[in-house]
């Protein structure tokens, strides 16, 4: 009995592979071609420091996807990130120290992610305006507390996180474990029958606010706690350092196959979106481009990965 | 099958949307071991009596009973509970998940809050080999042809080990073999004591294995009976049986011998080999049950999607001056022809925007460069509104309309560019009968001015007494081209369910 029901669920697993061939051989070369550029990224000091500077787009491109399989999106994730590290590290030198820090956080995450869920799951607003909107509000939050980079984190902390040490690595398996055991819930499954056919989950009897709800809730969490994590790289809050991962969160998630009309897309994809985009900035940083020229060079390598399945899908309509 | 008892129950329930009541007084009965049969045409409340039975939606009187129990209100979740499944036409899958996510989704076996894979695995085993379901659970649900996915809608609402079955059209997008399939489950689950509400077009379906028939007729209950002794034609009769009105203006014909348009082998979308041909002053119908292609045929005629035939002409004047389908829209109005959509607050008009300027948009593509001359647009509006009644102010948004009269703008704003053929989609449905009845004589008197008119309606009534032909599609195919002489609504649902029995009908109806 417990054979069949693994089977089955590592044949479902599986199968979520499917589409995303392409981008998984992309990023293989991307890989190899750096290593073979900069062989000193094998080095285990080295990789620990490339995975702590890809941590933070892979959480908020975890953040991202899971938004987008119910069918929303969020655009206020630069300035969450942003106001997690403002808050970090203004409550850290506090009483109650890191951990006063992270209860603010995950009061900070959860408020959010529930008044952006109230908004869209019952209220029924659209998320684009209802995030748009609330990116204004969160980058004024963050400004106010902290006019300038500021703050106070542990070095301990910082040590921690983003020293020599390979936590980031290990707070990815993490990521990635809860992330397996909440798609083997009736909520995660939840998440994509909502995404796909919201109207059809609910006369199957799924309560779709809820996946909604707790969606939004999980998604600014994560964010929140990216804050924390740059807060810890840098030693210091900052309301505008977040700026750039908004488009970064959407852009992994495109890359890595997640649909924005929802139902559409795995995890994996995003996550491997987020370090081929991750690979591609180090490499353009390396060779020495200009960094107007490796935006560029980033937004064309997105058009050109999200385009081919769709010119490739109208070529076999056409035959 | 031992003592039989009423299961689910309606009594005498109303709905109404908007003011226009679609079921009225209804009671319907499903009994523990019976296939039941609920027949009407297109619009008669079959849904809304689903809706209803399943708690989808909510009488505004009457009653739904569940063992002789009166529930105040369901809710899709307590019907669940109840042991109330539904396969609903639009399917509820989610073509990102499995074929076993699909048919759990909603009642997960569990195992400390996860999923317990294994059970999920044995149930839908076991459904499956009941369904003769030979795909890999793990496969995709959009993977599959439409007609797998229909098992699998039907395999999920078996999951929930239902008291009542209730079928609306299941058989619509099956191919043979798994029609087979069906009937042998359905049959098998009547004997095990389940309570079944199939709804059908296929008459020889229903003759076949149901017991029992209730036929909807614009919301009432016309029949309420077993079906022994029946045959199609009686069916027929039960659905269709009542007098037109005094809607419909007295028929005159103004069809005369000049072809405007004329195809073989038309094809486009859902609808094959047509070969039609249409005369000035004509009005011809098209009929038929809803998705049997005559909406791809008259959108591939107007250019809309894309139509293939063997030979086709366009006659101005009585010379031809085309020979190829319309490309697009455009292609097709610069021709003389104007096309009407069914939903006229999606397709046909913005509403937001004055009557006057949705009345003088399709102008505007023709007048792209010049200024627009507010006295000019006054005489022209003015003269359009005249055309079909169209009263007060015309500066107000279209939206402050009625449906009807949203319809009447729709209709006229096609007038202004004189069209030589007009294509309207169910032009009165949602539409009051007063404004029906205008709706009728504007088309009568633009067939008398020399325009040709082809009337898609699923309104059968329409068909019998406002057309010179009728053309009923079955299957995208043309099953039959009805004169008006012939044209009977008898005759017309008949050839639209496949039944070729025309003429014997004929002879009796006289």
């Amino acid at each position: 009995m417990l054979g069949q029901g693994a089977r089955l669920y590592w044949a479902i697993q599986w199968r979520r592979n499917e589409g995303l061939g392409a981008l998984f051989l992309v990023l293989a070369v991307f890989a190899a071609t750096y290593a073979a550029l900069f062989p000193g990224i094998l080095a285990v000091g080295a990789m620990a420091k490339f995975v702590q500077g890809w941590f933070p787009t892979a959480m908020v491109a975890a953040a991202e996807t899971i938004v987008m399989l119910t069918g929303g999106i969020d655009l206020s994730v630069g300035p969450m990130v942003s106001l997690g590290s403002v808050v970090a590290a203004s409550t850290m030198q506090g009483p109650l120290g890191v951990f006063g820090g992270v209860l603010a956080l995950l009061a900070l995450g959860t408020g959010v992610g529930a008044i952006v869920g109230g908004f869209v799951a019952i209220g029924r607003y659209p998320a684009i305006i209802v995030t748009l909107a609330l990116s204004f509000v969160l980058r004024g939050v963050a400004l106010l507390i902290m006019p300038r980079p500021g703050g106070f984190v542990p070095p301990s902390l910082s040590e921690f996180l983003a020293g020599s040490h390979p936590t980031a690595a290990l707070l990815l398996v993490l990521l990635v474990t809860l992330w397996k055991l909440y798609q083997a819930t009736p909520l995660g499954i939840g998440l994509i029958a909502v995404g796909d056919n919201a109207e059809g989950a609910y006369r199957s009897g799924v309560n779709v606010s809820t996946v909604r709800m707790s969606a939004y809730i999980i998604s600014a969490n994560l964010q929140a706690f990216t804050g924390l994590y740059v807060a810890a790289q840098t030693g210091s809050g900052d309301p505008l350092i977040g700026e750039p991962l908004t488009l970064a969160a959407i852009a992994a998630a495109v890359l890595g196959g997640v649909g924005f009309l929802g139902g559409q897309g795995a995890m994996r994809g995003a996550l491997a979106g987020s370090l081929l985009m991750s690979i591609l900035i180090n490499v353009m940083f390396f060779m020495g481009l200009p960094l107007v020229a490796q935006y560029v060079v980033q937004g064309l390598i997105i058009v050109a990965t999200v385009a081919l399945p769709l010119i490739r899908g109208s070529l076999r309509r056409a035959s | 099958m031992g003592v039989r008892q009423t299961i689910l129950e309606a009594r005498s329930v109303s709905k109404a949307f908007f003011g226009n009541p679609v079921l009225r007084e209804v009671s319907i009965e499903l009994v523990a071991g019976r296939i039941h049969a609920l027949l009407g045409e297109n619009g008669a409340g079959k849904s809304t009596l689903i809706n209803l039975l399943s708690g989808t939606l909510r009488p505004d009187s009457g009653r739904i009973l569940v063992d002789g129990r009166p529930i105040a209100s369901l809710t899709p979740q307590e019907a669940h509970q109840l042991g109330i499944a539904v396969v609903q036409q639009e399917l509820s899958l989610a073509p990102h998940l499995s074929i076993a996510e699909n048919i759990g989704l909603g009642a997960y076996p569990r195992r400390g809050g996860v999923v317990d894979y294994g059970r999920l695995a044995a149930a839908v085993a076991e459904i499956g080999k009941e369904l003769e379901l030979v795909e890999s659970p793990d496969t995709p649900v959009g993977r599959l042809p439409l007609g797998r996915r229909q098992i699998v809608e039907i395999a999920k609402a078996l999951s929930i080990k239902p008291r009542v079955l209730i079928l609306d059209e299941p058989t619509s997008s099956l191919a043979a073999p798994d029609v087979a399939i069906l009937m042998k489950l359905v049959r098998r689950l009547r004997d095990r004591g389940i309570a079944i509400l199939y709804i059908s077009h296929r008459l020889n379906e229903i003759l076949d294995f149901c017991e029992y028939v209730t036929v909807l007729k614009d919301g009432s209950v016309t029949a309420d009976r077993p079906l022994a002794g029946l045959d199609p034609d009686g069916l027929i009769r039960l659905m269709v049986g009542r007098d037109p009105r005094n809607l419909f203006p007295p028929y005159a014909s103004h069809a005369s011998g000049a072809r405007v348009l004329e195809a073989k082998g038309f094809r486009a979308g859902g609808a094959v080999d047509v070969d039609f041909e249409l005369y000035r002053g004509e009005i011809l119908g098209i009929g038929g049950l809803v998705g049997h292609g005559q909406e791809d045929f008259m959108m591939g005629l107007y250019g809309a999607i894309r139509a293939e035939t063997e030979q086709f002409r366009v006659f101005a004047n009585g010379a031809a001056v085309r020979s190829v389908p319309f490309a697009n829209v455009a292609d097709a109005n610069a021709a003389g022809l104007a096309y009407v959509p069914a939903d006229r607050r999606k397709e046909g008009l913005l509403l937001p925007h004055s009557i006057n300027f949705n009345l003088l948009l399709p102008l505007f593509a023709s007048h792209s460069a010049e200024r627009r001359r507010g006295a000019q647009e006054t005489a022209i509006t003015e003269r359009l509104a005249q055309r079909l009644n169209i009263r007060g102010d015309r500066r107000r948004p279209t939206q402050a309309l009625s449906g009807g009269n949203q319809q009447k703008v729709a209709l006229s704003k096609w007038l202004a560019l004189e069209p030589s053929v007009l294509l309207l989609n169910d032009p009165t449905r949602g539409v009051d009968v007063e404004t029906k009845r205008e709706i009728y004589l504007a088309l009568r008197a633009m067939a008398a001015e020399g325009k040709a008119v082809i009337l898609l309606s699923s309104d059968t009534p329409e068909l019998v007494h406002l057309c010179d032909r009728v053309m009923v599609f079955n299957k995208g195919r043309v099953a039959a081209t009805l004169p008006h002489a012939e044209a009977s609504e008898e005759a017309i649902v008949a050839a639209a369910m496949g039944v070729r029995k025309a003429p014997t009908l004929q002879g009796e109806a006289v």
